[in-house]
C-alpha cells in the first residue's frame, strides 16, 4: 500500500516538474537568434525615445511565443490521454477524431475565400481552424451515436471516414488553389507557432488551464474507464456524464489549440505514453504530468524550430517527430519489459 | 447489508420476435448462494446482466431490496450490486491494489482520494483473496487464477450486498477452481453476501450453491434447493447429454458420458431405451 499514490506525492512530483517546467522556460527565453542579457530585460522598457531592445525582443518575441508553446504543449498532451483512455486505444491522440482535418479545411476555406475581414485586428484564420474542428468532431461524434450507444469502434472508423474526407477535400481545394495560398495552409498544416499578443495567450490560457483541472477531477473515473463501459458501470462510474465532459473538454482544449498553432503532430501521442511507462497508468497523476511534460517538450521543440536553422524557421510540428520519435522509441524499449505497460 | 433479489415474469430477448428468457420468476433471499447453470445461449449471462442493470427487461421486473432495479443511479447500485465478469481487462498495466481501490471510486474525496476507511476496506479484501502478496504486480503479469481473485477483490471492496458473478472458474484449473468457490464461500459466510454465479461446473455448483436455477434452451426453468434442481433427469434433458450420476457423502456428481469415448457401451442409441 505504500507505493500507492497519495495527495502529498502526486503535489510533490507536480512541483517537481513544474520546477524543472520554469527551468526550461527561462533557459529558453535566452536563446534566439538575437543574443540578449537578462539584465537589460530587467532594466524595463526604457523611455519613449530610446526603447530598450532586450526588453522588446523578450516581451513582444520571447516570452508570447514560449507561453504559446506551453500552452499548446500541455492541452495537447491532456487530450491524448483522455482520448487514449476515452476510446480505450493506445494509438489514440487528439486528432484521431477528425479534429485536424476538420480544422485544416476550416483554414483552407479561410484562405481561398481569401477573406479580407479581420476580427478585433484579427485574421479570422484563427477562428475558422475552432470552428472546423469543434464541427467536425461534433459530426464524429454524431455519427457515432447513430452507429449505437457508445460504441467505441464505430467512433473511430467515423472519426478514420471524415479525417480521410476532409483531407481529400484539403488535396481538392489544393489543387485548384494558388500556390501563395497553399504554401501559407500548409505551413498552418505543418505547425505554425507565431508571436499571439497578450488578449490571446490570456484566453487561451483560461481554456487550457481551465480544461485540465475539469479533466483532473474526473480522473479516478477514466482509470475505471480503462477496465470497460461494463466494469466502471458496475463500479458505480456515470458513464455517460464522464464521457461527455472528458470528450467535450478535451476537444475543446483541442480546438483551441489547433487554432491558436496549426496542426502539431506527436505530443499528444508520445507524451502521454512516455508518462505512462515511467510513472504507471493511474490518471490522477498521469494527467498532470503529461501536460507539464507536453509543456516542456513543445517549448524545447519550438525553440529548436526557430534556432537551428535562424533567421528562417522550421515548422515545429517536424521538430517535435524528429525529437521526439527516437526518444520515445528508446523509452518503449527500456521501460515496456518491466512495466507491461501494454496489453 | 441486506440484498434481497426477486424476479417477477421477467422476459427478455435481443430480438424482438426471439426471447431468451421467457416469464422468469424466482427470488434470491438475502445470504443465498444462487448457481445459475444451463446450456451454451440459454441466457445466462443475458440474466446475470438484467440483475446487475446493464440490459433492460422487455418485460417483468426485478426487485432489488424492495426498489426496481432501474430506480437505482449508477452509484447506488455499485453500493448493492458488485459484478465480476469474465476476463476483463484494462488496455493500461494497473497494478493489483490500483485495480481493487477502484472499487472505492465512487467514495473518493473532491480531489479523487481515498480516505482511511477506503484503504482499510480494500485491505481487507486483498487479505481474504490472498491476493496482498502480489498487490504491487502490474495485473498484465498475473496467472488467470490470480487475476479472477483480483477481481473478486475488487468486487468484495465495493462493499455491496450482493455479488454477481460470470463463470469465475472457466479458465482455471481443479485446484484454482475450488480456491474461487471457497472464497466465494467465506465471502457468504463471513460477510453474509448474497452469491449469485452463472457456471458451466455443475458438479462444483452443486456442492457450493444453497439454491440452484437451471435454464433450457426452450425457455424453461427450474429453480429450487440445489440437491433437487440438478438431479440426473433435469440435466440429462436441459443439456441433451447422457449422466452418469453418483453420491460421495452428501454431494451428489454428475460425468457426461461421450458418444464416442472408448468404452461407450453406457451410451444408449435411442434415449429413454435403457432396458435392453
Amino acid at each position: 500500500m505504500d507505493q500507492l499514490l497519495t495527495p502529498k506525492k502526486l503535489i510533490t512530483t507536480m512541483a517537481a516538474a513544474l520546477a524543472v517546467l520554469a527551468v526550461v522556460m527561462f533557459a529558453c527565453s535566452l536563446v534566439g537568434s538575437e543574443k540578449i542579457s537578462l539584465r537589460a530585460v530587467f532594466d524595463g522598457p526604457g523611455v519613449q525615445a530610446a526603447a530598450n531592445p532586450d526588453y522588446e525582443i523578450f516581451v513582444r518575441f520571447r516570452l508570447p511565443r514560449i507561453v504559446l508553446a506551453c500552452l499548446v504543449g500541455a492541452a495537447l498532451a491532456c487530450s491524448g490521454v483522455v482520448f487514449q483512455a476515452l476510446l480505450r486505444n493506445p494509438l489514440a491522440d487528439p486528432y484521431i477524431l477528425g479534429i485536424s482535418s476538420g480544422a485544416g479545411l476550416g483554414v483552407m476555406i479561410a484562405v481561398i475565400s481569401g477573406l479580407s475581414w479581420t476580427l478585433w485586428g484579427r485574421s479570422p484564420i484563427a477562428v475558422f481552424a475552432f470552428a472546423g474542428a469543434l464541427g467536425t468532431v461534433w459530426l464524429v461524434w454524431f455519427i457515432g451515436r447513430l452507429t449505437g450507444k457508445f460504441h467505441v469502434t464505430g467512433l473511430l472508423l467515423a472519426g478514420v471516414v471524415v479525417n480521410a474526407f476532409f483531407s481529400a477535400v484539403i488535396m481538392f481545394l489544393t489543387s485548384i488553389a494558388k500556390s501563395e495560398q497553399v504554401h501559407s495552409t500548409i505551413f498552418w498544416l505543418m505547425g505554425n507557432m507565431v508571436e499571439e499578443d497578450f488578449l490571446v495567450l490570456w484566453i487561451g490560457t483560461g481554456c487550457v488551464v481551465g480544461g485540465i483541472v475539469a479533466m483532473f477531477y474526473i480522473s479516478p473515473q477514466l482509470n475505471a474507464l480503462s477496465f470497460g463501459d461494463e466494469d466502471a458501470r458496475s463500479m458505480g462510474i456515470n458513464i455517460a456524464r464522464t464521457r461527455t465532459v472528458a470528450f467535450a473538454v478535451a476537444a475543446g482544449i483541442t480546438a483551441v489549440a489547433v487554432s491558436m498553432s496549426g496542426l502539431i503532430g506527436f505530443v499528444g501521442l508520445v507524451v502521454p505514453h512516455a508518462v505512462r511507462l515511467v510513472f504507471g497508468p493511474d490518471h490522477r497523476r498521469l494527467l498532470p504530468l503529461s501536460g507539464i511534460l507536453g509543456a516542456i517538450f513543445l517549448i524545447i521543440a519550438d525553440t529548436l524550430a526557430r534556432t537551428v536553422i535562424a533567421p528562417a524557421q522550421l515548422p515545429v510540428g517536424v521538430v517535435t517527430a524528429i525529437v521526439g520519435g527516437p526518444v520515445f522509441l528508446v523509452l518503449l524499449v527500456k521501460h515496456s519489459r518491466n512495466v507491461g505497460g501494454f496489453k | 447489508m441486506s440484498g434481497i433479489i426477486e424476479v417477477t415474469n421477467l422476459s427478455f430477448g435481443y430480438a424482438a420476435a426471439s426471447p431468451i428468457l421467457k416469464n422468469i420468476s424466482f427470488e434470491v433471499p438475502p445470504g443465498t448462494f444462487l448457481v445459475i447453470a444451463g446450456p451454451n445461449g440459454a441466457g445466462k449471462s443475458t440474466l446475470l446482466n438484467l440483475i446487475c442493470g446493464a440490459l433492460k427487461p422487455q418485460s417483468g421486473e426485478i426487485m432489488l431490496d424492495a426498489s426496481p432495479i432501474e430506480s437505482y443511479s449508477a452509484e447506488a447500485l455499485a453500493a448493492k450490486v458488485a459484478v465480476v465478469r469474465q476476463e476483463s481487462m484494462p488496455i493500461f498495466g494497473f497494478s493489483v491494489v490500483e485495480t481493487v481501490l477502484m472499487a472505492r471510486t465512487p467514495y473518493f474525496s473532491a480531489a479523487g482520494f481515498e480516505s482511511q476507511a477506503d484503504r482499510a476496506i480494500v485491505n481487507d479484501a486483498l487479505e481474504l483473496t490472498d491476493t496482498a502478496r502480489f498487490a504491487m504486480r502490474p495485473l498484465t503479469n498475473l496467472s488467470s487464477g490470480e487475476r479472477q481473485r483480483v477481481f473478486i477483490a475488487r468486487a468484495l471492496a465495493q462493499d455491496s450486498p450482493v455479488l454477481l458473478l460470470d463463470e469465475p472458474t472457466s479458465f482455471l484449473d481443479l485446484r484454482h477452481q475450488v480456491d474461487i468457490y471457497d472464497l466465494l464461500k467465506t465471502a457468504q459466510i463471513e460477510k453474509g453476501k448474497t452469491i449469485v454465479a452463472v457456471t458451466h461446473d455443475i458438479n462444483l455448483a452443486a456442492q457450493y450453491g444453497d439454491e440452484a436455477l437451471l435454464l433450457g434452451m426452450d425457455g424453461s426453468f427450474q429453480h429450487g434447493r440445489t440437491s433437487e434442481v440438478f438431479s440426473a433427469e433435469h440435466i440429462e434433458n436441459v443439456f441433451n447429454v447422457q449422466v452418469f450420476a453418483g453420491n460421495i457423502g452428501r454431494e451428489r456428481f454428475f460425468i457426461p458420458l461421450g458418444k464416442l469415448a472408448k468404452d461407450n457401451r453406457q451410451i444408449n442409441p435411442r434415449p429413454n431405451n435403457n432396458k435392453s
